[in-house]
């Protein structure tokens, strides 16, 4: 019982990580990616590299996938520079569909439909670690460097930019940069969260990194409230946790969880649309804003 | 006049078969107010757009003390002191009232701005001023999307202020405020020129213009047809005709 309430911790906290990354763009630059999963698995297969061919260093291996995931992030940047809104939406919801075939091909970076395996235990300094201290810290350095961003200058311009971007020009900032360093960010937390759930699980391959994955990761933003610090951990909490209570309610038959799973997710979200448009930890005005 | 800070020669855009600026020359001078008067559909704002990057002219030129600045980025057009405001405002609406006057005075793209504490300092300094001259200190925390019109008109003002530019371009900043709230704005233009800020105004409201305009410029189909001190305009019975759409029918 102890090693289950521990996995799903360690899940809990990477997924916390992906959402409160997410939510940097989605809630402050009001950028809308459907595309977070792409990042996450860049990061997970290059974590997963570094550990299966150099050594299974964990910082490393966090340091490595967040260079490839941010430096990739230049893939969603450049669209999200040209267009903005559903038309982004439909830029990013293209990337995800090709990397999706790209992780399933380029078997000898991703080890294909079969993933790569046997992924060797994560250590820090030479001794053997388990993930979770070390998703714990990275969640909570992600949310304080998040904070520290949002209420400096940096989440002021995306703010501006996200409520009336021309404005924010005709101020002299520089939209480009700003959403490049956003997008920067957020892909490179996302890569540090692929490589702590690769080295976690010891296997990882292109299931974990569909469209399905980005699509949890947004609802886990939107449920937990948009633009705040918090709201993105407690929607990985409720959308993760929810699952596993669901195995342990006795009347839903193991074979109907999943269903169950899915009507409760989509009552939840048309009902906290209704009734909290902001999230569960957002303004609830926020969502009533007239102008 | 002297101290010219800001040019246009011969601007042009077109928007499909429509010219919608068709050869705009223009001169903007330190301290002084120039009011752009027109219908509407006239160019006005459009001429704005192309002076800030915001469109891109077919053809002309625009200069800032010298510098050209046609092929500019809006926000590269800022940075060598151009401010504007938006007839439709667009304010941060989000944010509160301080943060988007703070938002004004950071132009720095990167994690953070450069100068450190002192910097930082400076810049709420000047947002405090800013908020101070707008009559918006005492809602400095409310959030812009819950001002009142008036007050949301003011702190495009602020931001404005606070930007530090030399350069204004106001569309349509009076439209809408009562005669109290006009008159405060007048202050706030009229302490801009002493402090030598060169201004352009678009405004419909011609009480507005004859008070606050040292010059004026009549735009109409994309021209500018005349420009001078506002009495000789405003008492030109053939622009009074355009401008109020008794427009002499051109002959077959």
């Amino acid at each position: 019982m102890i090693a289950y309430a521990a996995n799903l911790a360690t899940i809990v906290a990477i997924f916390g990580i992906l959402a409160a990354t997410l939510n940097f763009v989605v809630g402050f630059a009001g950028i809308f990616s459907v595309a977070h999963a792409v990042f996450f698995g860049l990061g997970a297969y290059a974590g997963a590299q570094v550990a299966l061919h150099i050594v299974p260093d964990a910082l490393l291996a966090c340091v490595v996938a967040a260079v490839v995931a941010g430096g990739l992030s230049l893939c969603l940047a450049l669209p999200a520079l040209r267009v903005r809104g559903e038309y982004f939406v439909a830029a990013s919801l293209g990337l995800q569909m090709m990397a999706t075939t790209l992780f399933s091909e380029a078997k000898a970076f991703t080890g294909g439909i079969g993933g790569l395996v046997a992924i060797p235990r994560p250590t820090l300094f030479g001794m053997e670690v388990s993930v979770l201290p070390l998703a714990l810290v990275a969640l909570a350095l992600i949310l304080f460097a998040t904070a520290l961003l949002q209420r400096g200058a940096f989440g002021r311009t995306l703010q501006a930019l996200r409520d009336a971007e021309s404005a924010a020009e005709a101020l002299g900032k520089n939209v480009a940069a700003a959403k490049t360093l956003a997008m920067l960010f957020a892909c490179a937390g996302a890569g540090i969260a692929g490589a702590l759930f690769a080295l976690h699980l010891s296997f990882v391959n292109v299931e974990s990194f569909t469209m399905d994955q980005s699509v949890l990761v947004m609802a886990m933003v939107i449920i937990g409230g948009t633009g705040t610090l918090w709201g993105p951990v407690i929607g990985a909490i409720i959308l993760l946790s929810l699952p596993a209570g669901l195995a342990f309610v006795p009347f839903i038959p193991a074979t109907e969880v999943g269903a169950v799973q899915q009507i409760i997710y989509g009552l939840a979200m048309t009902l906290l649309m209704i009734f909290r448009p902001a999230g569960l930890v957002g303004d609830l005005s926020k969502g009533r804003a007239t102008a | 006049m002297t101290d010219e800070v800001l040019r246009t020669e011969n601007l042009a855009r077109a928007f499909g078969g429509l010219q919608a600026v068709a050869g705009v020359s223009l001169s903007l001078y330190a301290g002084k107010v120039t009011a752009l008067v027109g219908p509407n559909g006239a160019g006005k704002t459009t001429t704005f757009n192309l002076i800030t990057g915001n469109l891109r002219a077919d053809s002309g030129a625009a200069q800032i003390r010298g510098k050209p600045i046609m092929g500019l980025k809006p926000w590269q057009v800022a940075r060598l002191g151009v401010a504007r405001s938006f007839q439709d405002l667009r304010l941060f609406t989000h944010m509160t009232v301080r943060e988007n006057v703070l938002a004004a005075t950071e132009t720095a793209s990167w994690f953070w701005q450069p100068g450190g504490g002192a910097a930082r300092r400076a810049r709420e300094d000047r947002a405090a001023r800013a908020l101070e001259a707008t009559g918006l200190a005492a809602l400095a925390h409310a959030r812009a999307v819950d001002l009142a019109y008036a007050e949301r008109k003011f702190l495009s003002m602020a931001r404005i202020l606070a930007a530090e530019a030399d350069i204004w371009l106001l569309d349509e900043p009076a439209s809408g405020l009562d005669l109290a709230s006009r008159l405060r704005f007048g202050e706030l233009l009229r302490g801009a020129t002493a402090r030598g800020v060169a201004i352009c105004l678009i405004e419909h409201n011609l009480d507005v213009v004859t008070e606050l305009s040292d010059r004026i410029a009549f735009l109409d189909q994309g021209k500018v047809l005349a420009e001078g001190d506002p009495q000789t305009i405003l008492r030109d019975p053939a622009l009074a005709a355009i401008y109020f759409g008794d427009r002499p029918q051109e002959a077959a």
